[in-house]
């Protein structure tokens, strides 16, 4: 199974964990995604995938304004890796495939 | 004019109370000019800092409309800790950003007539809210990481003076950030009488554009 679809994932930041839903399509032969979290939508950017290995960077105002770096690995149904603000120490996410 | 510090729930009372001191100061220097004034977004109450409990009555409504400064300070409380489970700085700071304070100090950072002022993690707390974008500023030093991932170019200087947004370092370069806002806008013999008068000489160069 790869990145493709909807994940429920949790985000641990400095300021609490964040419940944050992804999805992610193929258009026109490009991997695009998007994350929503306290109803602010925002696209995601430079997705890389090699095999297991999902990289992307996203800019988040909600709950904070926040340039975040995510590199995460897929395994099934599950998605483990971290989200790093700047020089802030990594985050921890973890996901799972919505049914 | 007007020098308004805003207060809220967690807020650090020396990060408050040197600046409002000195500008006090400041105003009783230049005859009363300077209108110095505790504030709060929901308007006068009583509001507990995030030290000891101790608690600073707030006598007026934060009013972006009035032209001066607005001085927002920092938050006191567990730098470490789980952020689910303490109420830490970081979680202290976003929680003021999501406060009616914000739409208020959005319409003053757009007011020509109103500079914007920080101690400590009132910088970070503004970042947070995203009103600092592109910005340059300082906060307290355990939290320039932070102030960067939000998109601020952070500067290692005690006071960092952005023309509108005047952001200063940890607690007691309140002082020195209170002393500068005189001399900007009084000159250096207000700025003089109250360091004289408060024994207290300024630190640190002040960094400008």
């Amino acid at each position: 199974m790869s990145i493709l679809g909807d994940w429920d994932v949790a985000i641990k930041t400095p300021i609490g964990t964040l419940a944050v839903a992804y999805s992610f399509s193929e258009q026109g032969g490009t991997l695009v995604g998007t994350a929503v979290a306290r109803g602010e939508t925002v696209p995601l950017r430079d997705i890389v995938v090699d095999r297991q290995q999902v990289t992307w960077r996203q800019s988040v105002t909600k709950p904070m304004r926040l340039n975040l770096d995510f590199d995460v690995v897929v395994d099934g149904d599950r998605l483990t890796g971290h989200s790093k603000a700047g020089r802030l120490p990594r985050s921890a996410v973890t996901g799972v495939r919505r049914a | 004019m007007h020098a308004q510090i805003v207060l809220f729930d967690g807020f650090d009372p020396l990060d408050a109370i040197a600046p409002f001191e000195v500008l006090a100061a400041g105003s009783d220097a230049v005859g009363g000019d300077l209108v110095v004034e505790l504030v709060s977004a929901e308007g006068p109450r009583p509001v507990v800092s995030g030290t000891r409990g101790m608690v600073v009555h707030a006598t007026a409504e934060l009013d972006p409309a009035k032209p001066g400064y607005i001085l927002v300070p920092g938050a006191s409380g567990p730098i470490d800790g789980d952020p689910d489970v303490v109420d830490t700085i970081p979680v202290l700071l976003a929680r003021f950003g999501e406060t009616g304070a914000i739409p208020l100090l959005r319409k003053a950072m757009a007011n020509p007539d109103v500079t914007v002022a920080t101690v400590c993690g009132g910088a970070l707390a503004l970042a947070m809210a995203g009103l600092l974008e592109g910005r340059d500023a300082v906060t307290h030093h355990l939290g320039m990481d932070m102030l960067e991932a939000t998109g601020v170019t952070p500067v290692n200087a005690r006071v960092v003076d952005d023309g509108d947004l005047v952001t200063s370092g940890a607690v007691t370069s309140g002082l020195d950030l209170a002393l500068h806002l005189l001399d900007r806008t009084y000159g250096a013999s207000v700025a003089l009488a109250v360091e004289d008068l408060f024994a207290y000489e300024r630190r640190g160069t002040v960094w400008t554009k």
